[in-house]
Protein backbone atom coordinates (compact mmCIF):
# COMPACT_ATOMS: atom_id res chain seq x y z
CA UNK A 1 0.00 0.00 0.00
CA UNK A 2 1.74 3.52 -0.77
CA UNK A 3 2.64 5.52 2.32
CA UNK A 4 0.55 8.72 2.89
CA UNK A 5 3.27 10.88 2.69
CA UNK A 6 3.23 10.20 -1.46
CA UNK A 7 -0.57 11.00 -2.19
CA UNK A 8 -0.53 14.27 -2.16
CA UNK A 9 -3.68 16.21 -2.75
CA UNK A 10 -3.07 19.71 -2.91
CA UNK A 11 -6.88 20.44 -3.89
CA UNK A 12 -7.40 18.73 -0.57
CA UNK A 13 -4.79 20.20 1.31
CA UNK A 14 -4.82 23.60 0.87
CA UNK A 15 -8.52 24.08 2.70
CA UNK A 16 -6.90 23.05 5.70
CA UNK A 17 -3.33 24.29 5.38
CA UNK A 18 -5.12 27.49 4.76
CA UNK A 19 -7.65 27.40 7.67
CA UNK A 20 -4.52 26.25 9.97
CA UNK A 21 -2.10 29.40 8.92
CA UNK A 22 -5.20 32.14 8.53
CA UNK A 23 -6.19 30.82 12.74
CA UNK A 24 -3.20 30.72 14.26
CA UNK A 25 -1.09 33.63 12.07
CA UNK A 26 1.91 30.80 11.45
CA UNK A 27 3.12 30.23 7.95
CA UNK A 28 3.61 26.34 7.81
CA UNK A 29 4.58 26.31 4.43
CA UNK A 30 8.22 27.66 5.74
CA UNK A 31 9.06 24.58 7.24
CA UNK A 32 11.73 22.70 5.82
CA UNK A 33 11.82 19.92 9.03
CA UNK A 34 15.08 20.86 10.40
CA UNK A 35 13.27 19.08 13.47
CA UNK A 36 14.91 21.70 16.32
CA UNK A 37 11.26 21.90 17.75
CA UNK A 38 11.19 17.98 17.58
CA UNK A 39 14.51 17.88 20.18
CA UNK A 40 12.99 20.47 22.42
CA UNK A 41 9.36 19.56 22.71
CA UNK A 42 9.04 18.28 26.41
CA UNK A 43 6.17 16.11 25.59
CA UNK A 44 7.39 15.20 22.14
CA UNK A 45 8.31 11.11 23.69
CA UNK A 46 5.02 10.82 25.41
CA UNK A 47 2.54 11.66 22.11
CA UNK A 48 4.69 10.54 19.80
CA UNK A 49 3.96 13.35 17.46
CA UNK A 50 6.47 16.35 17.70
CA UNK A 51 5.95 19.72 16.41
CA UNK A 52 7.76 18.91 12.48
CA UNK A 53 5.35 15.96 12.12
CA UNK A 54 2.01 17.75 13.13
CA UNK A 55 3.03 20.70 10.53
CA UNK A 56 3.96 17.56 7.86
CA UNK A 57 0.05 16.38 8.43
CA UNK A 58 -1.42 19.59 7.80
CA UNK A 59 0.87 20.01 4.87
CA UNK A 60 -0.27 16.78 3.80
CA UNK A 61 -4.04 17.66 3.86
CA UNK A 62 -4.49 15.03 7.11
CA UNK A 63 -7.10 16.79 8.69
CA UNK A 64 -8.34 13.80 10.65
CA UNK A 65 -4.90 13.25 11.72
CA UNK A 66 -3.97 16.48 12.40
CA UNK A 67 -7.18 17.48 14.46
CA UNK A 68 -7.00 13.61 16.55
CA UNK A 69 -3.41 13.10 17.80
CA UNK A 70 -1.71 13.36 21.12
CA UNK A 71 0.27 16.46 20.46
CA UNK A 72 -2.76 18.81 19.98
CA UNK A 73 -4.02 18.24 23.60
CA UNK A 74 -0.92 17.18 25.15
CA UNK A 75 0.83 20.42 23.73
CA UNK A 76 1.74 22.21 27.29
CA UNK A 77 2.54 25.60 24.98
CA UNK A 78 5.94 26.33 26.56
CA UNK A 79 6.61 27.79 23.39
CA UNK A 80 10.27 26.37 22.94
CA UNK A 81 9.63 24.88 19.68
CA UNK A 82 8.76 28.59 18.31
CA UNK A 83 11.25 29.82 20.25
CA UNK A 84 13.90 27.68 18.23
CA UNK A 85 12.77 27.47 14.96
CA UNK A 86 14.95 28.91 12.31
CA UNK A 87 12.01 30.26 10.53
CA UNK A 88 9.94 31.21 13.50
CA UNK A 89 7.02 28.81 13.42
CA UNK A 90 5.11 28.93 16.99
CA UNK A 91 3.68 25.58 16.55
CA UNK A 92 1.98 26.00 20.00
CA UNK A 93 0.21 28.40 18.67
CA UNK A 94 -1.00 25.55 16.16
CA UNK A 95 -1.86 23.20 18.47
CA UNK A 96 -4.03 26.40 20.24
CA UNK A 97 -5.73 26.73 16.79
CA UNK A 98 -6.40 22.85 16.49
CA UNK A 99 -7.73 22.43 19.87
CA UNK A 100 -10.36 24.80 19.08
CA UNK A 101 -10.99 23.86 15.71
CA UNK A 102 -11.14 19.92 16.80
CA UNK A 103 -13.75 21.28 19.76
CA UNK A 104 -15.80 22.77 16.52
CA UNK A 105 -15.82 19.39 14.48
CA UNK A 106 -17.30 18.23 17.56
CA UNK A 107 -14.65 15.22 18.20
CA UNK A 108 -13.28 13.88 21.61
CA UNK A 109 -10.06 14.46 22.69
CA UNK A 110 -7.87 12.15 22.89
CA UNK A 111 -6.94 13.29 26.53
CA UNK A 112 -10.42 14.41 27.37
CA UNK A 113 -9.28 15.82 31.07
CA UNK A 114 -6.95 18.45 29.43
CA UNK A 115 -10.36 19.50 27.52
CA UNK A 116 -12.26 19.53 30.97
CA UNK A 117 -9.62 21.63 32.62
CA UNK A 118 -9.46 24.57 30.10
CA UNK A 119 -13.12 24.89 30.05
CA UNK A 120 -13.64 24.81 34.12
CA UNK A 121 -10.88 27.55 34.34
CA UNK A 122 -12.68 29.70 31.38
CA UNK A 123 -16.00 28.93 32.98
CA UNK A 124 -15.14 30.45 36.76
CA UNK A 125 -13.07 33.07 35.41
CA UNK A 126 -15.93 34.44 33.15
CA UNK A 127 -18.69 33.86 35.78
CA UNK A 128 -17.52 36.10 38.32
CA UNK A 129 -14.50 37.90 36.29
CA UNK A 130 -11.53 36.25 38.51
CA UNK A 131 -10.73 32.51 38.75
CA UNK A 132 -12.48 31.17 42.09
CA UNK A 133 -10.02 28.13 42.94
CA UNK A 134 -12.21 26.27 44.28
CA UNK A 135 -15.50 26.40 41.87
CA UNK A 136 -12.83 25.92 39.28
CA UNK A 137 -11.26 22.63 40.67
CA UNK A 138 -15.28 21.34 41.59
CA UNK A 139 -16.20 22.10 37.75
CA UNK A 140 -13.11 19.84 36.81
CA UNK A 141 -13.52 16.95 38.87
CA UNK A 142 -17.19 16.37 38.01
CA UNK A 143 -16.19 15.81 34.68
CA UNK A 144 -12.70 14.38 35.12
CA UNK A 145 -13.91 12.20 37.58
CA UNK A 146 -16.77 10.78 35.24
CA UNK A 147 -13.54 10.46 32.69
CA UNK A 148 -11.74 8.17 35.44
CA UNK A 149 -15.12 5.83 36.26
CA UNK A 150 -15.43 5.36 32.19
CA UNK A 151 -11.98 4.58 31.46
CA UNK A 152 -10.35 3.12 34.78
CA UNK A 153 -13.29 2.13 36.88
CA UNK A 154 -13.98 2.80 40.25
CA UNK A 155 -10.48 2.19 41.31
CA UNK A 156 -8.99 4.84 38.65
CA UNK A 157 -11.94 7.41 40.11
CA UNK A 158 -10.96 6.70 43.63
CA UNK A 159 -7.19 7.82 42.60
CA UNK A 160 -8.10 10.74 41.15
CA UNK A 161 -10.16 11.39 45.12
CA UNK A 162 -7.23 10.41 47.08
CA UNK A 163 -4.30 12.07 45.13
CA UNK A 164 -6.49 15.52 44.87
CA UNK A 165 -7.98 15.14 48.65
CA UNK A 166 -4.29 14.88 49.38
CA UNK A 167 -3.22 18.00 47.49
CA UNK A 168 -6.47 19.64 49.01
CA UNK A 169 -5.34 18.70 52.61
CA UNK A 170 -1.71 19.81 52.07
CA UNK A 171 -2.95 22.97 50.92
CA UNK A 172 -5.31 23.46 53.72
CA UNK A 173 -2.41 22.58 56.47
CA UNK A 174 -0.01 25.30 54.48
CA UNK A 175 -2.51 27.90 54.18
CA UNK A 176 -2.49 27.55 50.68
CA UNK A 177 -6.12 27.16 50.20
CA UNK A 178 -8.22 30.13 49.47
CA UNK A 179 -12.16 30.25 50.31
CA UNK A 180 -13.20 33.36 49.38
CA UNK A 181 -13.84 34.67 46.05
CA UNK A 182 -13.70 37.83 44.32
CA UNK A 183 -15.69 39.56 41.88
CA UNK A 184 -15.27 42.09 39.12
CA UNK A 185 -17.93 45.16 39.34
CA UNK A 186 -17.49 45.57 36.02
CA UNK A 187 -18.55 41.72 35.27
CA UNK A 188 -20.50 43.10 32.10
CA UNK A 189 -17.65 44.49 30.36
CA UNK A 190 -16.40 40.58 30.73
CA UNK A 191 -19.67 39.32 29.62
CA UNK A 192 -19.66 41.37 26.75
CA UNK A 193 -16.29 40.39 25.40
CA UNK A 194 -17.62 36.58 26.06
CA UNK A 195 -20.29 37.32 24.19
CA UNK A 196 -18.63 39.06 21.24
CA UNK A 197 -15.86 35.77 21.49
CA UNK A 198 -19.03 33.16 20.78
CA UNK A 199 -19.99 35.13 17.71
CA UNK A 200 -16.94 35.55 15.73
CA UNK B 1 8.02 56.07 43.07
CA UNK B 2 4.32 54.40 42.04
CA UNK B 3 3.83 51.83 39.28
CA UNK B 4 0.63 50.00 38.46
CA UNK B 5 0.69 46.28 39.45
CA UNK B 6 -1.71 43.57 38.25
CA UNK B 7 -1.62 40.49 40.69
CA UNK B 8 -3.88 38.01 38.86
CA UNK B 9 -5.63 35.71 40.33
CA UNK B 10 -3.19 33.18 42.05
CA UNK B 11 -1.37 35.99 44.24
CA UNK B 12 -5.20 36.44 45.25
CA UNK B 13 -5.73 32.92 45.91
CA UNK B 14 -3.04 30.06 46.31
CA UNK B 15 -0.12 32.05 46.31
CA UNK B 16 -1.55 35.36 47.96
CA UNK B 17 2.15 34.80 50.15
CA UNK B 18 3.66 36.41 47.03
CA UNK B 19 1.06 39.06 46.47
CA UNK B 20 2.05 40.33 50.61
CA UNK B 21 6.07 39.93 50.15
CA UNK B 22 5.44 42.06 46.77
CA UNK B 23 4.06 44.36 48.17
CA UNK B 24 6.49 44.82 51.25
CA UNK B 25 9.35 44.38 49.05
CA UNK B 26 9.27 47.15 46.86
CA UNK B 27 7.81 49.17 49.58
CA UNK B 28 11.39 48.76 50.69
CA UNK B 29 12.72 49.83 47.54
CA UNK B 30 10.25 53.28 47.98
CA UNK B 31 8.27 51.09 44.99
CA UNK B 32 4.49 52.02 45.57
CA UNK B 33 2.65 49.14 44.06
CA UNK B 34 -0.91 50.69 43.10
CA UNK B 35 -3.08 47.48 42.25
CA UNK B 36 -5.22 48.22 39.21
CA UNK B 37 -8.99 48.79 40.14
CA UNK B 38 -11.09 46.23 39.67
CA UNK B 39 -8.92 43.87 37.40
CA UNK B 40 -10.09 40.76 35.69
CA UNK B 41 -8.84 37.08 35.30
CA UNK B 42 -6.32 37.37 32.11
CA UNK B 43 -7.23 34.09 31.13
CA UNK B 44 -3.61 32.19 31.31
CA UNK B 45 -2.79 29.21 29.60
CA UNK B 46 -6.62 28.36 29.53
CA UNK B 47 -8.05 31.61 27.03
CA UNK B 48 -5.31 31.14 24.76
CA UNK B 49 -6.64 26.86 24.29
CA UNK B 50 -10.20 27.86 24.12
CA UNK B 51 -10.98 31.40 22.45
CA UNK B 52 -8.38 33.56 20.43
CA UNK B 53 -10.43 36.21 20.81
CA UNK B 54 -10.83 36.41 24.56
CA UNK B 55 -7.01 35.55 24.94
CA UNK B 56 -6.51 39.09 23.65
CA UNK B 57 -9.49 40.75 25.18
CA UNK B 58 -8.79 39.51 28.43
CA UNK B 59 -5.90 41.03 29.05
CA UNK B 60 -7.32 44.25 27.03
CA UNK B 61 -9.57 45.66 29.64
CA UNK B 62 -6.83 45.41 32.12
CA UNK B 63 -4.59 47.18 29.69
CA UNK B 64 -7.35 49.91 29.22
CA UNK B 65 -7.25 50.20 33.26
CA UNK B 66 -3.46 50.31 33.63
CA UNK B 67 -3.42 52.87 30.64
CA UNK B 68 -6.00 55.17 32.39
CA UNK B 69 -4.12 55.47 35.74
CA UNK B 70 -1.02 57.80 33.61
CA UNK B 71 1.22 55.36 34.86
CA UNK B 72 3.96 54.56 33.30
CA UNK B 73 4.92 50.81 34.07
CA UNK B 74 2.42 48.25 35.23
CA UNK B 75 4.44 45.11 37.14
CA UNK B 76 2.92 42.03 36.70
CA UNK B 77 4.69 39.04 39.21
CA UNK B 78 3.24 36.00 37.65
CA UNK B 79 4.59 35.14 34.66
CA UNK B 80 1.16 33.47 32.57
CA UNK B 81 -0.25 37.00 33.14
CA UNK B 82 3.01 39.09 32.49
CA UNK B 83 2.77 36.81 29.22
CA UNK B 84 -0.64 37.40 28.14
CA UNK B 85 -1.33 40.57 28.93
CA UNK B 86 2.60 41.70 26.93
CA UNK B 87 1.50 39.65 24.04
CA UNK B 88 -2.02 40.95 23.94
CA UNK B 89 -0.79 44.18 24.27
CA UNK B 90 1.32 43.38 20.93
CA UNK B 91 -1.71 42.11 19.21
CA UNK B 92 -3.59 45.28 19.82
CA UNK B 93 -1.28 47.28 18.39
CA UNK B 94 -0.63 44.93 15.28
CA UNK B 95 -4.36 44.39 14.57
CA UNK B 96 -6.75 48.05 14.86
CA UNK B 97 -9.66 46.28 13.99
CA UNK B 98 -9.80 44.01 16.57
CA UNK B 99 -8.22 46.34 19.36
CA UNK B 100 -11.62 48.28 18.11
CA UNK B 101 -13.80 45.80 18.31
CA UNK B 102 -12.43 45.14 22.11
CA UNK B 103 -12.43 48.56 22.66
CA UNK B 104 -16.41 48.89 22.26
CA UNK B 105 -17.05 46.97 24.97
CA UNK B 106 -14.71 48.62 27.92
CA UNK B 107 -15.36 51.79 29.51
CA UNK B 108 -11.81 52.07 29.89
CA UNK B 109 -10.29 51.86 25.83
CA UNK B 110 -7.12 50.39 25.34
CA UNK B 111 -3.96 52.97 24.50
CA UNK B 112 -1.51 50.73 24.26
CA UNK B 113 1.21 53.54 26.54
CA UNK B 114 1.80 51.43 29.22
CA UNK B 115 5.00 49.51 29.46
CA UNK B 116 4.01 46.04 30.55
CA UNK B 117 7.49 44.93 33.20
CA UNK B 118 8.48 41.35 34.67
CA UNK B 119 9.36 41.67 38.21
CA UNK B 120 12.75 41.16 37.29
CA UNK B 121 12.31 44.13 34.36
CA UNK B 122 11.42 46.01 37.49
CA UNK B 123 14.36 44.92 40.21
CA UNK B 124 17.35 44.84 37.83
CA UNK B 125 17.88 48.56 37.53
CA UNK B 126 17.67 49.11 41.16
CA UNK B 127 20.59 45.69 41.41
CA UNK B 128 22.59 47.75 38.64
CA UNK B 129 22.46 51.36 40.87
CA UNK B 130 23.59 48.99 44.20
CA UNK B 131 20.37 49.96 46.00
CA UNK B 132 19.42 46.31 46.57
CA UNK B 133 23.19 45.18 47.54
CA UNK B 134 22.77 48.52 50.27
CA UNK B 135 19.91 47.64 51.73
CA UNK B 136 20.28 43.36 51.40
CA UNK B 137 21.75 44.05 55.23
CA UNK B 138 21.85 39.94 55.78
CA UNK B 139 23.62 38.38 53.38
CA UNK B 140 22.15 35.27 52.67
CA UNK B 141 25.59 33.26 52.17
CA UNK B 142 25.65 29.38 51.80
CA UNK B 143 22.03 30.27 50.31
CA UNK B 144 22.79 27.86 47.17
CA UNK B 145 19.41 28.14 44.83
CA UNK B 146 18.60 27.03 41.01
CA UNK B 147 17.10 29.94 39.54
CA UNK B 148 13.94 28.51 37.94
CA UNK B 149 12.37 30.80 35.00
CA UNK B 150 10.08 28.35 33.89
CA UNK B 151 8.90 28.78 30.16
CA UNK B 152 6.77 31.92 30.25
CA UNK B 153 9.24 34.93 31.82
CA UNK B 154 11.57 34.11 28.16
CA UNK B 155 9.60 32.46 25.67
CA UNK B 156 6.95 34.22 23.93
CA UNK B 157 4.08 33.10 20.78
CA UNK B 158 5.32 36.48 19.09
CA UNK B 159 7.44 39.11 18.52
CA UNK B 160 8.11 40.89 21.82
CA UNK B 161 11.15 42.12 23.51
CA UNK B 162 12.72 39.60 25.17
CA UNK B 163 15.03 42.04 27.91
CA UNK B 164 16.95 38.45 29.19
CA UNK B 165 19.07 35.40 26.99
CA UNK B 166 16.20 33.42 25.84
CA UNK B 167 17.80 30.11 26.72
CA UNK B 168 20.54 31.15 29.88
CA UNK B 169 18.70 34.05 31.53
CA UNK B 170 20.49 35.42 34.21
CA UNK B 171 18.04 38.23 35.82
CA UNK B 172 17.41 36.02 38.97
CA UNK B 173 21.03 35.19 39.40
CA UNK B 174 21.93 38.76 38.89
CA UNK B 175 19.27 39.96 41.72
CA UNK B 176 20.21 36.42 44.32
CA UNK B 177 24.10 37.81 43.84
CA UNK B 178 23.37 40.98 45.09
CA UNK B 179 21.47 39.33 48.05
CA UNK B 180 24.72 37.96 48.77
CA UNK B 181 23.72 34.12 47.64
CA UNK B 182 25.47 31.78 45.59
CA UNK B 183 23.21 30.51 42.67
CA UNK B 184 24.52 27.56 40.88
CA UNK B 185 24.84 27.26 37.10
CA UNK B 186 22.24 24.28 35.60
CA UNK B 187 20.43 23.26 32.79
CA UNK B 188 17.12 23.25 32.86
CA UNK B 189 16.19 27.14 34.17
CA UNK B 190 13.73 26.79 31.53
CA UNK B 191 12.40 23.76 31.13
CA UNK B 192 8.66 23.16 31.86
CA UNK B 193 7.16 21.86 34.43
CA UNK B 194 4.05 20.56 32.74
CA UNK B 195 1.96 23.60 34.85
CA UNK B 196 -1.56 22.57 34.40
CA UNK B 197 -0.85 19.18 33.16
CA UNK B 198 0.53 18.79 37.10
CA UNK B 199 -3.52 18.17 37.79
CA UNK B 200 -4.90 17.65 34.11
CA UNK B 201 -1.82 14.80 32.47
CA UNK B 202 0.05 14.01 35.84
CA UNK B 203 2.28 11.40 34.49
CA UNK B 204 3.78 13.76 31.69
CA UNK B 205 3.96 16.79 34.66
CA UNK B 206 5.53 14.53 36.64
CA UNK B 207 8.33 13.52 34.46
CA UNK B 208 9.11 16.79 33.90
CA UNK B 209 9.16 18.02 37.27
CA UNK B 210 11.55 14.98 37.85
CA UNK B 211 14.55 16.28 34.90
CA UNK B 212 14.21 19.81 36.89
CA UNK B 213 14.57 18.26 40.55
CA UNK B 214 17.41 15.67 39.36
CA UNK B 215 19.46 18.92 37.77
CA UNK B 216 18.90 21.05 40.78
CA UNK B 217 19.90 17.86 42.90
CA UNK B 218 23.05 17.12 40.64
CA UNK B 219 24.65 20.55 40.57
CA UNK B 220 24.50 21.32 44.41
CA UNK B 221 21.54 23.30 44.42
CA UNK B 222 20.45 23.48 48.07
CA UNK B 223 16.72 25.39 46.86
CA UNK B 224 14.80 26.52 44.10
CA UNK B 225 14.16 30.32 43.25
CA UNK B 226 11.16 31.27 41.35
CA UNK B 227 9.30 34.49 40.10
CA UNK B 228 6.11 32.75 38.86
CA UNK B 229 3.32 31.28 40.95
CA UNK B 230 2.72 28.29 38.63
CA UNK B 231 6.26 27.44 38.80
CA UNK B 232 6.52 27.78 42.29
CA UNK B 233 3.19 25.87 43.59
CA UNK B 234 4.20 22.91 41.09
CA UNK B 235 7.71 22.77 42.15
CA UNK B 236 6.89 22.80 45.83
CA UNK B 237 3.44 21.04 46.11
CA UNK B 238 4.57 17.76 43.91
CA UNK B 239 8.02 17.40 44.99
CA UNK B 240 7.43 14.91 47.84
CA UNK B 241 5.04 12.87 44.59
CA UNK B 242 7.76 13.56 41.94
CA UNK B 243 10.84 12.58 44.69
CA UNK B 244 8.90 9.19 45.60
CA UNK B 245 7.55 8.06 42.17
CA UNK B 246 11.36 8.79 40.77
CA UNK B 247 13.57 8.04 43.79
CA UNK B 248 14.80 11.42 44.71
CA UNK B 249 15.75 11.69 48.49
CA UNK B 250 16.61 15.15 48.32
CA UNK B 251 14.10 18.04 48.87
CA UNK B 252 14.88 21.94 47.87
CA UNK B 253 12.91 24.27 49.20
CA UNK B 254 11.19 26.39 46.48
CA UNK B 255 11.62 30.45 47.40
CA UNK B 256 9.99 33.23 45.95
CA UNK B 257 12.37 35.85 44.68
CA UNK B 258 10.92 38.52 47.36
CA UNK B 259 10.88 36.66 50.18
CA UNK B 260 14.83 35.69 49.75
CA UNK B 261 14.93 39.23 49.19
CA UNK B 262 12.99 40.07 51.93
CA UNK B 263 14.55 38.32 54.18
CA UNK B 264 18.20 39.72 52.94
CA UNK B 265 16.46 43.06 53.55
CA UNK B 266 15.64 42.20 57.45
CA UNK B 267 12.30 41.50 57.22
CA UNK B 268 11.46 37.92 59.17
CA UNK B 269 10.14 35.04 57.70
CA UNK B 270 7.02 35.60 59.65
CA UNK B 271 6.21 38.71 57.32
CA UNK B 272 7.42 36.76 54.61
CA UNK B 273 4.95 33.72 54.98
CA UNK B 274 7.48 31.51 54.53
CA UNK B 275 5.85 28.82 56.53
CA UNK B 276 3.59 28.54 53.58
CA UNK B 277 5.27 26.02 51.52
CA UNK B 278 4.69 22.19 51.38
CA UNK B 279 8.49 21.50 51.10
CA UNK B 280 9.78 22.46 54.69
CA UNK B 281 11.23 26.13 53.81
CA UNK B 282 12.57 27.29 57.22
CA UNK B 283 15.01 24.48 57.90
CA UNK B 284 17.58 25.75 55.16
CA UNK B 285 17.34 29.50 56.83
CA UNK B 286 17.55 27.87 60.21
CA UNK B 287 20.79 26.03 59.14
CA UNK B 288 22.11 28.37 57.25
CA UNK B 289 21.63 30.88 60.43
CA UNK B 290 19.64 33.47 58.34
CA UNK B 291 17.00 33.73 60.56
Amino acid sequence: MPDKSSMLEPDISQDLVQEVMDRSGQNLLTCYQCRRCAAGCPVGDVTGVTPDRLIRMILFGEREDALRNLLVWECVACYTCGTRCPNNIQTARITETLKQMSKEAHMEPLTPKIGFFHDAFMTSASNAGRLNELEFMRLYETKSLQTELKERGVKGAMQEVKSQGKLGIAMMKKKRMHFGSEKVKGIAEVKALCKKAKSR
Amino acid sequence: MEIAYYPGCSLHASSQLYDIQNKLVFKKLNVDLREIEDWNCCGATSASKTNDFLSVALPARNLGIADATGLSEILIPCSSCYSRTLVSQRRLQEDTPLRDTINEELSHKVKGKIKVSSILEVLLPRVASGELSEKATRKLEGLKPACYYGCLLTRFPSDVVVPDDVENPQGMETVCKALGAEPIDWGYKTDCCGASAAVNDADVSLGLMAKILKDAVARGANCFVTTCPMCQFNVDAYQDQVAEKYGIRERLPVYFITELMGIAMGMSPQAMQVDRHFVDSMRLLKELKLI
